[in-house]
């Protein structure tokens, strides 16, 4: 590992580790946004057991796949918000000008800027996540395998706010689109992929990217393909430079907040 | 107008004195238009939650899609295009009355102090609330029942056996709905004159009302517990106007308007009740 | 050597504007009109090493931007800037090392960590090892006397405190140029002139070069030489500080009878600086 790369990954460290000692200073707070974000989470498993009580497949998978596609998406989720929270806030911090203060520190501004707050209650979606995993009980392999893509997954969510939020530099109220765009990914993401076909389905494969975050992964830890898990590994990839590359190019049109805010 | 009420000023020395006294719903009404044409001007900000109602929306109908394997098909009683309406319906009513006024607003009225400012106008607080709440509802639900009108068109097909001469009556339970929903927000919200955060439990409602009411009709709950589902606000907050609209009745018309004016009724007196204890303990310790 | 070097630099924005209303707003959606801001127009100057110098201006002079391009926050849309020696545009990274910015009111500290937390922050971010940040801390907390409250978290500070660890903080990785954007705003005077010491004491013992704004005439006689004025995006003066509160009027030589400026050049300056940079200021806006 280079010095550089150290460097960075020692900064975002300090940068989390005060992040959540400030989040920690008030500990009722904390422990009750963890708990409500699990309980929020639980309180939609009303919706799957009444379905199943009705049929015993939902778009092609069984309870056990739903709880692992919740699962799944929550942790991938969580740890999003945990370590690039800032990422899903972009549009706010490009529209308001508050790029400043990482553009002068000598550490790569896309990281730092996203590493730069935390969202504590993800952490109640991250132990939700591990919770309904360990309910399912996929075996040591299929543990391996949902952290893998708990990772995957996080990425995937990443950059495609990272995508939406840097498209601020360019066009105005981004900020509503990006939320709202993300949010409506992870919806789709808590239901079977089964249950969308034709132009939909390709949508949500390639569009917006339901499917490479959870959808494959779950099918993965069902039945591994290595060809597969390539095509996994590459499209998290391609997808990740894309917002960075979009990131850095919108930089350069980055513009003093009171300027960006009278655009609006 | 402004002249005359100079003149009023100088003739009882009370600004707000005469005018009052004659028309006593005239200020809420007042109020009422003034947030109603600051939120036209939202209007556009309003459109960008389509997205996510349409989202849900969608979601449904491609599970429902999958779900209901031959035409005609009965599930807890009701055909493919009646429980996608259902959902479009109490979404339509979720979407369309979700506004911060009555929750975080009051709250954030009784928590930070403003209320000492707010409670000696000559109104009545919660009122005003409920004024200013009606106002933001008014452009949101039509802009979302017509959303639900086109998805409704395009996607889905048509309610079985609607009758446009029973859509006033529907209206008005929307409406009832709505505003029992309000009430019952509030009389949470109002629980912050005694404790510290009342978002906990402003959250039980929300769930309750979104978990058991917008997703399903009672009818897909264990037998045993439909009952129970009845005497919580689900009834007439949603589960009522929504399956009103997918399955007119008369009869059952007048029984959900009933339990809505009880329900309308005895939420207001709660309201009243704990806002003027609330009130009272604020004169006595003084906040 | 020059610390700083800018050719001809200058930077335009483009802002769509949006007529009032519903009207406006579709309008700017079908047919956007931008318009141009041109708020720095092709500003030429250097900046020798160890120098202290106020570039001063009217709001929206073309001040904070000219700054945020030396910084590298901005890209330049023509001319070249040099910062020790390094382009911002291409080496924005190895710039910051060499830099450090205290930018007025925006507070870069963590205010619920103590500052001494928040120095070892800013050594992990400009890549000192813990020993010589350890070092670097109790070298700046001695001799600019923070000792007394480098364990007290920053929220507890009073401003005076804070804005003293802030220009520490920037100082943490002992840059060759500092940049400060008012750096005394909001301060009483004791606390100012406190700050401006600070500064003195900074440049004087690490030699570093000063790029100051500030509204305030007392922090530029206090610590500068040399004043730049900038307005409506050009340079309008570029002299000692000396040299022009003696010879500013040697300058207007209409408005002042001969006899009358041969006695003042005996005297101390009968006309103070703030006077003299509110008649720039002003003879620019006639003009």
């Amino acid at each position: 590992m280079s010095t550089a790369v150290k460097n960075q990954l020692r900064v975002c460290f300090l940068s989390l580790k005060y992040n959540l000692m400030r989040e920690m200073v008030n500990k009722v707070t904390f422990l009750t946004n963890v708990l409500f974000m699990v309980l929020n989470n639980a309180s939609i498993l009303v919706q799957w057991f009444i379905l199943f009580a009705l049929r015993e497949d939902v778009g092609g998978y069984t309870l056990r796949e739903i709880l692992l596609l919740w699962g799944l998406t929550a942790a991938s989720f969580g740890l999003a918000h945990i370590l690039f929270a800032r990422a899903f806030s972009l549009s706010e911090l490009i529209i308001k000008g508050k790029l400043d203060s990482f553009l002068v520190q000598p550490k790569n501004v896309l990281v730092s800027v996203i590493t730069s707050a935390t969202d504590v209650s993800a952490i109640g979606d991250l132990l939700y996540g591990i919770a309904l995993v360990c309910f399912c009980r996929p075996g040591v392999g299929g543990f391996f395998l949902f952290f893998l893509f708990t990772v995957t997954g996080a990425a995937v969510f990443t950059a495609f706010a990272l995508l939406l939020g840097s498209l601020s530099f360019w066009f105005v109220r981004m900020d509503l689109l990006q939320n709202q765009m993300v949010m409506s990914a992870v919806s789709f993401a808590t239901y079977p992929d089964g249950i969308f076909n034709g132009i939909s389905r390709f949508l949500l494969y390639f569009i917006i990217p339901v499917g490479m975050a959870v959808w494959h992964p779950v099918h993965l830890i069902g039945r591994f393909d290595f060809g597969m898990f390539l095509t996994l590994l590459g499209y998290v990839c391609l997808l990740l430079s894309a917002a960075a590359v979009v990131f850095y190019r919108g930089l350069r049109r980055y513009a003093p907040g009171s300027l960006m805010e009278a655009r609006l | 107008m402004d002249k005359r009420r100079d003149r009023s000023v100088a003739e009882c020395g009370y600004p707000y004195g005469r005018a009052a006294y004659g028309m006593p719903w005239r200020k809420y009404t007042v109020i009422y238009r003034s947030v109603l044409m600051e939120n036209l001007q939202y209007a556009a900000n309003v459109a960008v939650g389509f997205f996510t109602y349409f989202t849900f929306i969608y979601i449904f109908i491609k599970l429902w899609g999958y779900l209901y394997r031959t035409p005609g098909e009965l599930i807890a009683g009701y055909t493919r295009e009646q429980m996608i309406w259902y959902v479009m319906m109490t979404e339509m009513i979720w979407f369309g009355s979700s506004a911060a006024s009555v929750a975080r607003e009051v709250s954030g009225d009784i928590r930070g102090g403003n209320i000492a400012y707010l409670m000696n106008r000559p109104y009545h607080y919660t009122l005003y609330v409920l004024a200013k709440y009606t106002g933001e509802w008014s452009v949101r639900l039509p802009m979302y029942a017509m959303l639900a009108v086109a998805i409704g068109a395009v996607m889905v097909g048509p309610v079985p056996g609607f009758s446009l001469a029973a859509l006033p009556a529907m209206a008005l339970c929307v409406v009832l709905g709505l505003t029992i929903n309000a009430v019952f927000k509030m009389c949470v919200s109002l629980l912050s004159f005694w404790i510290e955060d009342a978002t906990p439990f402003q959250w039980l409602y929300d769930k309750l009302i979104l978990v058991v009411g917008t997703m399903f009709p009672v009818e897909m709950f264990p037998i045993g517990l439909q009952p129970l589902f009845k005497l919580t606000p689900i009834y007439t907050v949603c589960y009522g106007p929504a399956k009103l609209i997918v399955d007119f009745s008369p009869e059952k018309c007048v029984e959900i308007l009933a339990a809505q004016v009880i329900y309308l009724a005895a939420g207001c007196g709660l309201m009243f009740l704990i806002y003027a204890k609330g009130v009272k303990k604020l004169y006595v310790n003084g906040g | 050597m020059q610390a700083i070097r800018v050719e001809n630099l200058s930077k335009t924005f483009r802002v769509k504007r949006k007529e009032k209303g519903m009207r406006g707003s579709i309008q700017a959606i079908l047919h956007p009109r931008t318009e141009e801001i041109r708020a720095v127009k092709g500003v030429s100057f250097a900046v020798e090493e160890g120098e202290m110098l106020a570039f001063i201006g009217p709001n929206g002079a073309g001040k904070s931007t000219t700054i945020k391009m030396l910084t590298g926050i901005l890209y330049p849309d023509g001319g070249h800037v040099e910062v020790m020696g390094i382009d911002p545009t291409k080496k924005r990274r190895q710039l910051a090392y060499q830099i450090g910015t205290v930018f007025g009111q925006k507070e870069q500290l963590w205010t619920h960590l103590t500052p001494y937390d928040n120095f070892r922050f800013f050594g992990a971010i400009y890549d000192l090892s813990e020993q010589e940040t350890e070092a670097r801390i109790a070298d700046l907390s001695e001799r600019f006397a923070l000792k007394d409250f480098v364990d007290t978290p920053v929220r507890n500070l009073s401003l005076g405190q804070r804005i003293r660890c802030e220009i520490v903080a920037s100082l943490i990785h002992k840059p060759k140029v500092l940049f400060l954007d008012e750096p005394t705003i909001g301060l009483d005077p004791v606390v100012k002139e406190n700050v401006r010491e600070l500064i003195k004491q900074m440049n004087r013992e690490e030699h570093t070069t000063v790029f100051l704004t500030s509204h305030d005439v007392g922090d530029i006689e206090k610590l500068c030489r040399r004043i730049i004025i900038v307005n409506e995006g050009h340079i309008v003066l570029d002299d000692s500080v000396e040299h022009l509160t003696h010879h500013y009027l040697d300058q207007r030589p209409a408005d002042i009878p001969m006899h009358e400026k041969a006695a003042e050049k005996e005297a101390a300056p009968a006309i103070s600086l703030e006077e003299i940079i509110v008649d720039i200021y002003k003879g620019k806006e006639e003009g």
